[in-house]
């Protein structure tokens, strides 16, 4: 998905921000293709909104250059850089109505009336809300107010929308109906998106490609399964679905496999793509799915005892205490008869060397 | 290439459109408010001369001391009655449900919104010599009976009590509304009674909006002009007065800017006091 | 249901007894100059023994007091519309900015509020007497613009902190310029709170009495000068009517501020 710069739509090269001694984002490399739908996924105060705020011009980057559809915009003032912005407030103007709010960034660019008129009807019937035309935000539904905040960005075509955690303030349900009308906006008007997320399902659900990011820098960015299945670090496996994760060294390896000796046992794991040195601190990760419990001892399963299971609708999660006394989560799928009444049972919890990641030791910090 | 980090941010200003904003209005508070108060120290201290002659002079006339101590036993006395009474008023507000407490305040407000000169007219007619009062007290005693309770200092304390309970009541009601019941609920439940709550309880908590209202209190009244002027007596001029008997009667501008930047001061650190009490400055309207 | 007394009965009862003696002694004097502006127009009687228009009549035939009143509304309408102009872009300026010592322009635009306007009064007269400008419109409502611009920067500068300056910001975004964000986003919010500073501005002026006292002589007196001299020195019935009609004033601008107030609340 990495797109030529020729077809790019934003290009963020070496964007560094420092705030005093601080450095909020440290030399950011970033491109973004025409039509394409990135998440920038993170936890709080990982530089993700800094980003979001560098690129629409709110605040200016300390280094580096922005390029958005071919300029260069590092210095531009945000309202000259043609972009479109969707708050998780909403941020409609509550003195205008639905109609006028719409209207608004049309007027902004000196359309004529009866443009104005047809465009705005035009969003207001693909979003289904023109039977609210005349009515004021605060008479909106949530919902429906984050459905005409995203229509006033459509309306004038800018080159890529923004979208700071748009959907955080509705409840689950709506959350994920909005996630779909936002993924089929996309899909039918192929307009380039950029959103901000702390919620990894919403970026698994909706992204061409997620940028993790980690402590003002890209930790790892790729397509959703990418960074679901083959996590380059430990931060990435722990942000992205739930992990196991056992601690050891490296010792020689053979063929395709290397060996990780823990303190639970000697592991074989695929040898990982990037160089590495026997001696060296690895990571086991394998996740809880593709885990599970058998009583067949083999160089690939750990043994415990089920401290507890815990039902999830289709899945069983069991709490496997390990003779080390860590704990390895097995998710199963839920069968009848075989969740519950398993507790102090010993088993071995198991899995396939296709299913076991070498990670890096994360850095101590 | 490095551009500068204080740019501003979409909704921030510009440093230049800023001052743009601003410039009016500040030529305007220099020119207005900072020159004259400016004038009026140097006139104090330029006679001929530089010189501090005219507050020696004011340090040594018995009038000016004279006047000064009227005007902190009327200031004082002022915001002492409207504490004795501004309490219970405050009181019977916070105990009011919301509807009816809406409603008292009003009539709380009402003076706090009519012309000063309205009031002083209105407060003639009630307890002048022949006003309202006098005359129900006339005619219950035959005759025999008619306090003079206006042109005197009684007239001054009526008024300025008048001019300062709405400041002092909304004050302390701040408090009393912040105050939780349920510490009274509590105390009640361990057999206090209901004037040891109040000694124990409600006073001590409700002590930040008494210092700030005796604070506003004094401070309004510090520099006080109508009301002494026109309910007051010859024997109860405040040192308002004096900077207007000194500028019109002895065309002394001297002595009168002399006396101004002494309320000046005076005022300039009972306001520092209110600020720090407050931690800031949210003076209301005064 | 409402244990701030504690459950003492005379405690209720002394606390509302003395309450109501105080709302009487702060009501009375508002509202006594009704019935007597109604009265003989020969001297100041209450309760009156006859209804009569003539205090009304004597009012609005005198033009030493119409022709104040008219003064006084011209200098309160030219120092509403002054004070405005000057202190909303100063307000929007000192919310919006991060120009260094805005700290100390804030206290500046504040201090007509915190000094003794007898003080104000004499420096004014004395610059005034140099400038040409004692006993003139204009003087007057310079002075009255320095002193209520500070209740209109507080009005203002509360109504910018509770509007979300994410509108700003997404107005911005959407290509909006400096100028049409502020005419078009910010302005309309404003509203409410520049028509409470700007009420509060005009009543400020049409009350002030110290001030155009010092700058004002026969050409320009305005009506509270008019009545101090009138209360000073002779006391007329006359001054019951002009009562009336200033107190039926303040209490509609003072309505007017409070419905603006609450239309606000409602809407955050």
């Amino acid at each position: 998905m990495n797109a030529p710069s020729a077809s790019a739509m934003v290009q963020l090269q070496a964007v560094t921000k420092r705030y005093g001694e601080f450095e909020a984002l440290h030399s950011i490399d970033l491109s973004i293709a025409k039509g394409e739908f990135v998440t920038l996924l993170g936890p709080s105060g990982s530089g993700k909104s800094t980003l979001l705020n560098l690129i629409a011009g709110m605040i200016m980057p300390s280094s580096g250059r922005i390029i958005i559809d071919g300029r260069d915009t590092t210095t531009l003032p945000t309202n000259r850089r043609g972009l479109g912005m969707v708050f998780q407030n909403y941020a409609l103007m509550p003195h205008m109505t639905v109609f006028e709010n719409i209207a608004f960034p049309l007027q902004v660019r000196g359309l004529p009336k009866d443009e104005i008129r047809r465009k705005v009807t035009g969003v207001l019937d693909l979003i289904q809300l023109g039977h609210v035309a005349g009515r004021k935000p605060r008479e909106l539904s949530g919902g429906q107010q984050q459905r005409v905040s995203l229509a006033r960005c459509i309306v004038y075509n800018p080159a890529l929308i923004l979208m700071d955690e748009p959907l955080g303030a509705l409840d689950k349900k709506l959350r994920e109906q909005m996630q779909l009308e936002i993924k089929r906006l996309h899909a039918e008007l192929g307009i380039t998106m950029l959103y901000v997320t702390h919620d990894q399902d919403e970026a698994l659900t909706m992204s061409d490609r997620i940028v993790l990011m980690n402590g003002g820098r890209i930790e790892q960015q790729g397509q959703p399964d990418t960074l679901y299945f083959k996590p380059e670090t430990v931060f990435s496996a722990e942000f992205i679905g739930s992990s196991n994760l056992i601690p050891g060294e490296i010792a020689a390896g053979e063929g395709g496999t290397v060996t990780l000796k823990t303190a639970l046992g000697a592991f074989p794991v695929p040898a990982p793509d990037r160089p590495f040195k026997p001696g060296e601190r690895g990571v086991l990760l394998v996740r809880p799915e593709n885990m599970t419990l058998t009583d067949r001892a083999d160089s690939t399963s750990i043994a415990g005892r089920i401290e507890d299971s815990i039902l999830l609708g289709g899945v069983v999660r069991h709490f496997v205490r390990c003779t080390d006394g860590s704990t390895v989560i097995v998710q199963e799928l839920n069968q009848p008869g075989r969740a519950g009444a398993r507790r102090d049972e010993t088993v071995r919890a198991s899995w396939t060397l296709d299913h076991a990641r070498l990670l890096p030791s994360p850095p101590t910090r | 290439m490095t551009s500068s980090s204080t740019a501003t941010g979409a909704s921030g200003l510009g440093p230049w459109s800023a001052i743009v904003l601003l410039a009016p209005l500040t030529v305007l508070m220099f020119a207005i408010l900072l020159y004259p108060l400016g004038l009026t120290l140097w006139t104090s201290l330029y006679d001929g001369q530089l010189s501090l002659r005219a507050y020696a002079e004011l340090a040594s006339s018995t009038l000016f001391l004279k006047v000064l101590r009227n005007t902190f036993e009327i200031a004082i006395t002022g915001t002492l009655v409207s504490l004795v009474f501004g309490y219970p008023v405050a009181m019977h507000l916070a105990a009011q449900p919301p509807r009816r407490r809406t409603a008292c305040l009003v009539m709380v407000m009402l003076p706090f919104w009519t012309s000063i000169l309205v009031k002083s007219f209105a407060l003639v007619a009630v307890f002048g010599n022949q006003g309202l009062l006098n005359q129900l007290l006339g005619f219950l005693s035959g005759g025999q009976i008619n306090l003079p309770m206006m042109f005197n200092r009684v007239g001054v304390v009526l008024g300025m009590i008048n001019f300062l309970l709405p400041f002092m009541i909304l004050s302390i009601l701040g408090s009393l509304l912040a105050l939780d019941r349920r510490l009274i609920l509590a105390a009640e439940t361990m057999g206090a009674g209901s004037l040891r709550i109040f000694w124990k309880i409600i006073l001590p908590l409700s002590m930040p909006g008494v210092v700030a209202g005796v604070l506003i209190n004094v401070t309004l009244s510090i520099g006080m002009y109508i009301t002494p002027a026109l309910l007051g007596g010859r024997q109860d001029m405040m040192v308002a007065n004096l900077v207007d008997f000194y500028t019109r009667q002895t065309l002394d501008w001297t002595a009168a800017s002399a006396t101004a930047m002494a309320l000046l001061a005076i005022s300039g650190l009972l306001v520092a006091m209110l600020g720090r009490v407050r931690g800031g400055l949210s003076g209301g309207p005064a | 249901m409402n244990p701030l007394f504690g459950s003492s009965d005379v405690a209720r009862r002394i606390v509302t007894v003395a309450a109501w003696l105080c709302y009487l002694f702060l009501l009375i004097p508002s509202l006594i100059v009704v019935p007597i502006s109604f009265g003989n127009s020969g001297q100041i009687e209450f309760p009156p023994r006859e209804f009569s228009l003539g205090l009304y009549r004597q009012f609005f035939t005198d033009p030493a007091w119409w022709g104040s009143m008219v003064q006084s509304l011209l200098v309160a309408v030219a120092t509403t519309v002054i004070a405005l102009l000057l202190a909303v872009p100063a307000a929007y300026a000192l919310a919006r900015s991060e120009l260094p010592g805005r700290g100390l322009l804030r206290g500046l635009f504040m201090m007509p509020m915190l000094v003794p306007v007898i003080v104000l009064g004499l420096g004014l007269y004395l610059q005034f007497s140099n400038w040409g400008l004692l006993d003139t419109t204009a003087g007057v409502v310079l002075a009255h613009v320095m002193l209520t611009t500070p209740y209109i920067m507080i009005s203002v500068m509360s109504g910018l902190q509770h509007s979300d300056i994410a509108l700003e910001t997404v107005a911005s975004i959407m290509g909006a310029s400096r100028r049409v964000v502020f005419f078009r986003v910010v302005l309309p919010q404003l509203g409410p709170a520049i028509a409470v500073g700007a009420l509060f501005a005009f009543l400020m002026s049409l009350d002030e009495v110290v001030v155009a006292y010092f700058l004002t002589g026969t050409d320009a007196m305005t009506l509270p000068v008019k009545m101090y001299s009138s209360i000073r020195w002779e006391l007329t019935p006359v001054l019951a009517a002009v009562s009336t009609l200033l107190t039926v004033l303040s209490l509609l601008i003072a309505l007017g501020i409070i419905a603006l107030q609450r239309k606000t609340e409602a809407h955050s």
